[in-house]
């Protein structure tokens, strides 16, 4: 019984440590690309920590069952959401990296490096 | 068939799930609701098996794929530390670079899992997938010279194997 909260507590405070820790990298990092990484993972990670947290805290097959289902959604939707916002920034060139030494895709997309 | 009695099953358990109850009403509306989505929308939840293999293989895809999520949450949650561990240097500096890393699959669940995997992995993040040479365009967070580039290429290799025998 205790043991159970305990358990949700951890998870859950682990994951607003992680959201803490998202708002600081894209605050702190040096261009687009780098914050957009700061985002992808770590995001994700604090939302699937705090979505099972809750789960285990409910501990009702539905409601746990939705909760879950949401988190898993989470997972798959961020990292596409986050492909999306690159590739769009770099092919439309909305933010282009200024100083990189190896850059394939702009060989890709037929553009001087 | 197979196909869309699936579709409908599936459907059906999550619109249980979402109601949160089991009663005669929600399954009349939810059967009525999964019907109308799994006439027009099946063929983009599943798809059609092409080849046949014995039973035993999908068994094994099956474990597989259970003994992949906490692989799955170890790597990701590793992931996490380290660019946490950016996030806390006094000046986070950086030497991005985009990689072009050719890949073998040609599932596409298996290659949209793939660049998933790739995006939560430290440091890496899908750009772009070309479908005539069979290669991902990274953008990596932290590479010098080519032969780094090289040696973090293994870190893909590994995931590309378990998704190359689960997804067939």
């Amino acid at each position: 019984m205790t043991l159970r909260l305990i358990i949700s507590y951890f998870l859950m405070i682990t994951g607003s440590a992680f959201a803490i820790v998202t708002v600081l990298g894209l605050l702190r990092f040096p261009d687009v690309y780098t914050r957009i990484h700061a985002g992808a993972v770590v995001l994700t990670i604090s939302a699937v920590l705090v979505t099972m947290g809750t789960a285990i805290y409910v501990w009702d097959l539905f409601l746990s069952a939705k909760i879950v289902l949401i988190g898993i959604f989470f997972l798959f939707s961020n990292p596409m959401a986050t492909h999306a916002i690159a590739r769009a920034s770099y092919k439309r060139q909305i933010a282009l990296p200024e100083e990189y030494e190896i850059d394939a895709y702009s060989d890709y997309l037929g553009r001087d490096a | 068939m197979l196909q869309k009695f699936s579709a409908f099953i599936f459907l059906l358990i999550v619109w249980f799930i979402f109601a949160g109850k089991i009663t005669v009403d929600v399954l009349i509306i939810g059967s009525a609701a999964s019907l109308l989505v799994t006439l027009f929308f099946s063929d983009m939840l599943f798809r059609e098996v092409h080849r046949k293999l014995p039973w035993y293989h999908y068994l094994r895809k099956l474990a597989l794929l259970l003994l992949f999520i906490p692989v799955f949450f170890y790597e990701a949650i590793t992931a996490a530390l380290k660019v946490s561990k950016h996030v806390f240097e006094k000046n986070p500096s950086f030497n991005p670079g985009i990689v072009k890393v050719k890949t073998e699959l040609t599932d596409i669940t298996g290659l949209s899992l793939l660049a998933n995997l790739i995006t939560l992995t430290p440091g890496t993040l899908t750009l772009d997938y070309d479908r005539s040479e069979k290669a991902y365009y990274i953008h990596w967070i932290d590479v010098e010279t080519v032969e780094e580039a090289e040696l973090k290429k293994k870190i893909i290799a590994r995931f590309e194997r378990w998704v190359g025998v689960i997804f067939r």
